[in-house]
């Protein structure tokens, strides 16, 4: 057990982060409380619990969507409004990742919050273009790419934002595990917009690296203004490999994760030739 | 600190940890129908209901829990008055050494509370979270499917 003293609920963002301020470092943040729980931190003393601040919400933003920071996995699988969203990609992994007794617990503010190298949720958003609402005393929002790299201690995650104007596009994730209960070896997130055969915007993401999630606009450029065809996929998968940092741990080889970035181009390449027809 | 659950319909208040798991909490407390082995939130052996959705009770702080419902497998049936899941377990021989049913037998509850007639591959996903060492899921997955075509002929509960 570590060394937690206490448990405190919060009634509002501003007592949560008045309580946060004033202790620092030996106060944290509950979500769905798993990471903290696994993962104790000797420093911590106390826990400063979210629920009871009204962030368990998704609200349909004019096209876009605010996805409150205690939603937890299930929630945002059933959500009507998510399902719409890009295809559905986002429901449909928060339906499928974890473990279904997980997935009623980890909440959205909670997996951008530890955010592991490996975490599948974060690096879908970063595909879908998400922004994170922050409250620090004042509300502020930023993008998640952004927030992951340089994050904020102290702030509350209040909610995530997924832009508008992804109506007519398509969110596809793939992800390598050796079991279907494991962690990703490797994890591909895009975003592709496309007008007919054409593509016109695309996000690229890579995860479990086994580094943390990365943007790879150079790899996006060779999709954008070209059509969907095998040979625009063919030449993506033939560079991304060179391009995309991977390395060695205990999951896999940089070799092999190699291997894994050339074929979630490929799978990519699948499902987007088949959405066109 | 103290909480307050409403555990299997019955309220009941208990001094606990602020850091303590609600798994710790309730086999404290003696309900040790809640099973605890991996502690980890890989195995599923400690699932219960909060508020009627499974939660893996080894990782979900019992301080998370005051003023909410659990309900553990005692709470949907016991010896004297099984559930009908309960019994499609026993007769589809989905039980051998039975230390993942009471996680396995909440997980199907929550299933067939939200849905009535799921698919196999629905009930693959919703039994994800619970590993069994014996039976090779195929009987669980028949007892469900089983239990399921009961309840929604209004055999029992
Ligand atoms: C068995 C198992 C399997 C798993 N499988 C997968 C998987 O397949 N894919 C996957 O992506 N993940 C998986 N996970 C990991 C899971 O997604 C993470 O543990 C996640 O961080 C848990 O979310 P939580 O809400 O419980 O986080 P918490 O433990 O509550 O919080 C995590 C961190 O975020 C901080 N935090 C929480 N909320 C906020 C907020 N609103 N503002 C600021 N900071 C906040 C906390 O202080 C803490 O530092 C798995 C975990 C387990 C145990
Ligand atoms: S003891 Fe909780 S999931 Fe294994
Ligand atoms: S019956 Fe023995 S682990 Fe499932």
């Amino acid at each position: 057990m570590g060394r937690i003293t206490q448990y405190y609920h919060a009634t509002s963002l501003e007592d949560a982060f008045a309580k946060a301020k004033q202790l620092g470092s030996a106060a944290a943040y509950v979500g769905g409380g798993v990471e903290l729980v696994l993962r104790r931190n000797p420093e911590i003393t106390t826990l400063i619990d979210l629920s009871r601040c009204g962030l368990d919400y998704v609200t349909a933003v004019g096209e876009g969507i605010e996805i409150g920071s205690q939603t937890t996995l299930t929630t945002i699988n059933h959500s009507a409004d998510i399902r719409q969203y890009a295809g559905g990609s986002l429901a449909w992994w928060a339906g499928h990742i974890a473990h279904n007794n997980l997935r009623d617990m980890i909440t959205v503010g909670g997996v951008i919050g530890r955010n592991q190298p490996w975490n599948d949720v974060v690096p879908h958003l970063v595909a879908l273009g998400a922004q994170v609402r922050l409250f620090d005393g004042a509300e502020r929002i930023t993008p998640l790419s952004a927030y992951i790299e340089a994050k904020q201690p102290g702030a509350i995650i209040k909610g995530v934002l997924l832009p508008a104007g992804n109506a007519g596009s398509r969110g596809f994730l793939w992800r390598f595990t050796r079991t279907q209960q494991d962690i990703s070896t490797l994890h591909f997130s895009a975003l592709v917009s496309y007008d007919g055969k054409v593509m016109t915007a695309a996000n690229l993401v890579f995860a479990g690296r086994p580094g943390h999630a990365a943007l790879y606009p150079r790899l996006s450029e060779e999709l954008v203004g070209k059509s969907l065809s095998h040979e625009t996929f063919a030449r993506v998968a033939e560079m991304a490999p060179d391009l995309v940092e991977v390395g060695t741990d205990l999951r896999a080889t940089g070799e092999f994760r190699r291997e894994l970035v050339r074929a979630a181009i490929l799978n990519l390449e699948e499902h987007m030739t088949g959405v066109a027809q | 600190m103290t909480i307050s659950i409403m555990v299997n319909t019955v309220e009941r208040s208990f001094d606990v940890q602020p850091d303590e798991v609600l798994l710790d909490v309730l086999r404290r407390e003696g309900y040790l129908e809640v099973k605890g082995s991996c502690h980890s939130g890989d195995c599923g052996a400690c699932t219960v209901l909060l508020d009627g959705r499974p939660v893996a009770s080894c990782l979900i702080l019992s301080a998370k829990a005051d003023g909410h419902a659990v309900t553990t497998v005692r709470g949907i049936g016991d010896q004297a008055h099984p559930h009908i899941i309960q019994e499609s377990f026993v007769k589809n021989g989905a039980v051998q050494c039975g230390y993942c049913v009471p996680g396995a037998i909440t997980s199907a509850k929550a299933l067939l509370d939200e849905n009535p007639d799921p698919t196999e591959e629905e009930i693959r996903l919703a039994m994800d979270s619970n590993y069994c060492r014996c039976t090779g899921y195929e009987q669980q997955v028949e007892a469900v499917l089983d239990a399921a075509a009961q309840l929604r002929k209004g055999d029992k509960k």
